[in-house]
């Protein structure tokens, strides 16, 4: 099985562009990540292409994939789209990384997109619950907002999680998200700001959701053998997991925990030969507050129900023992769906190469992505060093 | 058009729209809604016989929506500016997702015992569509 190197990764500004299409940002986050390749590599070079969206917003369309493609250059390579919700950026990322492992492809292009920005708000009601348990769930009036709603009210209950440290997250990431120079909200907000907001699902309030967002972002992965013609400063992927639970939540054993998460952390972790105490820093799905704190326990970060104490602790602020979502994360960097998977590998790319620019972070070996679709029903984690095997 | 149900997909599943009817798994004893596919305890196929429920349980999971609901309910939104949405555990230990009715849903919290009733849910396509309504006791 061949080694997986990142050799370049990039992406778009995340944000409201009426100025773009879906193609046009993913040529952008395309060029940007030829142009981060240490060497000399060519588009044409790339054996294999995978792209995450979720339709191209609420589009729903066909070919996909081939229809960025070949608008960014890229006309006749095999081009094939991946659909996971908000996990598609992961899971294309995932394809990716199989297409090298297994020697089919010595360059593969891990790809997404989305645009969410430029629907009337009568349609874009309709789309954005597509990724949840439409005939029950939603018929019972949650769209995700209101699923992940019920899973903090569980938590909130069951550990006694309180609001503050619920709104600790958007302060931390809108905090790591202003220095974010491709971030959709780069404003800080203050602990007061975000305990106040307005009201969406109790106990959310606006401050605990994320933004819908256009945006792309585009991972180039080789084998060890092109890696090494490429760049003197690999970045490995060492561990890929995935896994799928029940799409509704009421249909799941724990209203407190996502076991898709557990599932795909678990396979990463053992094919990277590590544990979650290895992990140096992380990217998470901060889809929602409580999705971030979810994602501590899962993950294994801090044991079940003592993930408000842990963020509370200033354990995963860019000073603490294990720094998340130093990109901003989805609250702050915005979550263009299909590209946020592949937004959370570039972060890891740039903070393991030191090119983090302002909100670099010191000292860090190990990264983990952690990328989820709808309120869990698929999720993609990966695992990255730097240096070579 | 994005989440549309249609009228046959409603339809299909009228028994556990009405009567919440769940499927009681005949490998394990566990069960599964809606009573469909496969046991949401051990994955067993083709296992589950059709039960009717008491339709009496407890609410493990609450939220409030006060923006942002699926289009369906938007009407409904506007015209009680909150609607409670909650996870309730029935007493043969399944849990099913559903509305609150008949309450301020301020007033409704996890623990709180609710009875499920036949309410109407929304229209679409001129067609009225029933289903099942939680009512704290």
């Amino acid at each position: 099985m061949q080694d997986v190197y990142v050799v370049g990764a990039a992406q778009s500004d995340f944000g409201a562009f009426p100025e773009e299409s879906y193609r046009s940002l993913f040529a952008t986050a395309l060029e940007h990540a030829l142009d981060s390749v240490d060497g000399q590599l060519d588009r044409t070079d790339i054996d294999e292409a995978f792209l995450g969206t979720l339709g191209v917003g609420g589009r729903q369309l066909g070919l996909s994939a081939p229809s960025v493609t070949e608008y960014a250059g890229l006309d006749g390579t095999s081009a094939t789209h991946i659909e996971n919700a908000c996990a598609a950026g992961g899971s294309a990322l995932r394809q990716a990384v199989q297409s090298i492992r297994a020697g089919m492809a010595d360059v593969a292009l891990a790809g997404g997109v989305e645009i969410m920005t430029d629907m009337s708000g009568d349609r874009t009601r309709y789309w954005l619950g597509v990724s949840g348990e439409t005939e029950w769930e939603r018929m019972a009036g949650t769209t995700f907002a209101g699923v992940y709603a019920q899973m903090a009210d569980a938590h909130m209950g069951e550990y006694g999680t309180t609001r503050e440290q619920l709104s600790t997250v958007a302060v931390k990431n809108h905090r790591n998200g202003a220095k974010n120079p491709h971030a959709h909200l780069r404003f800080e907000c203050s602990l007061e700001d975000a305990v106040n907001g307005t009201v969406v699902a109790d106990p959310l309030n606006l401050y605990d959701c994320c933004p819908t967002s256009d945006g792309a972002g585009a991972a180039i992965l080789a084998s060890r053998e092109v890696a090494k013609e490429l760049t003197d400063d690999p970045v490995r992927i060492t561990g890929s997991g995935h896994a799928s639970s029940r799409v509704g939540l009421f249909q799941r054993p724990s209203l407190t925990s996502i076991p898709a998460s557990q599932g795909a952390a678990k396979e990463a972790y053992d094919d990277a030969g590590i544990s979650a105490e290895d992990v140096d820093f992380a990217e998470v799905h901060d889809c929602f507050s409580i999705a971030e704190l979810l994602a501590y326990e899962d993950l294994g970060f801090c044991a079940p129900g003592e993930a408000g104490t842990y963020i509370e602790s200033g354990a995963t602020e860019p000073d603490g023992e294990r720094p998340v979502n130093l990109s901003g994360g989805l609250k702050s960097k915005g979550h263009p769906i299909g590209a946020t998977g592949i937004g959370q590998a570039v972060e890891v790319f740039k903070q393991l190469r030191g090119e983090a620019g302002d909100r670099q972070a010191d000292g860090l070996e190990r990264g983990l992505t952690h990328n989820v679709g709808g309120s869990g029903g698929a999720v993609a984690v990966h695992v990255y060093e730097g240096g070579w095997a | 058009m994005g989440a549309y149900l249609s009228v046959p997909a409603w339809w299909r599943n009228l028994d556990g729209r009405y009567r919440l009817v769940v499927g009681e798994c005949q490998e394990c004893g566990g069960y599964t809604f809606p009573a469909e596919g496969a046991c949401v305890e051990c994955n067993a196929i083709d296992a589950l016989t059709p039960t009717e429920p008491e339709g009496t349980g407890t609410v493990v999971a609450q939220t409030i929506i006060e923006s942002g609901a699926p289009p369906e309910f938007t009407t409904l939104l506007d015209a009680e500016g909150a609607i409670g949405v909650v996870l309730v555990e029935l007493d043969e230990g399944v849990r099913v997702p559903g509305m609150l009715t008949d309450c301020d849903p301020h007033d409704i919290g996890r623990g709180d015992r609710v009875t499920a009733v036949v309410r109407r849910i929304y229209e679409q396509e001129g067609i009225t569509r029933y289903g099942t309504k939680f009512r704290p006791d």
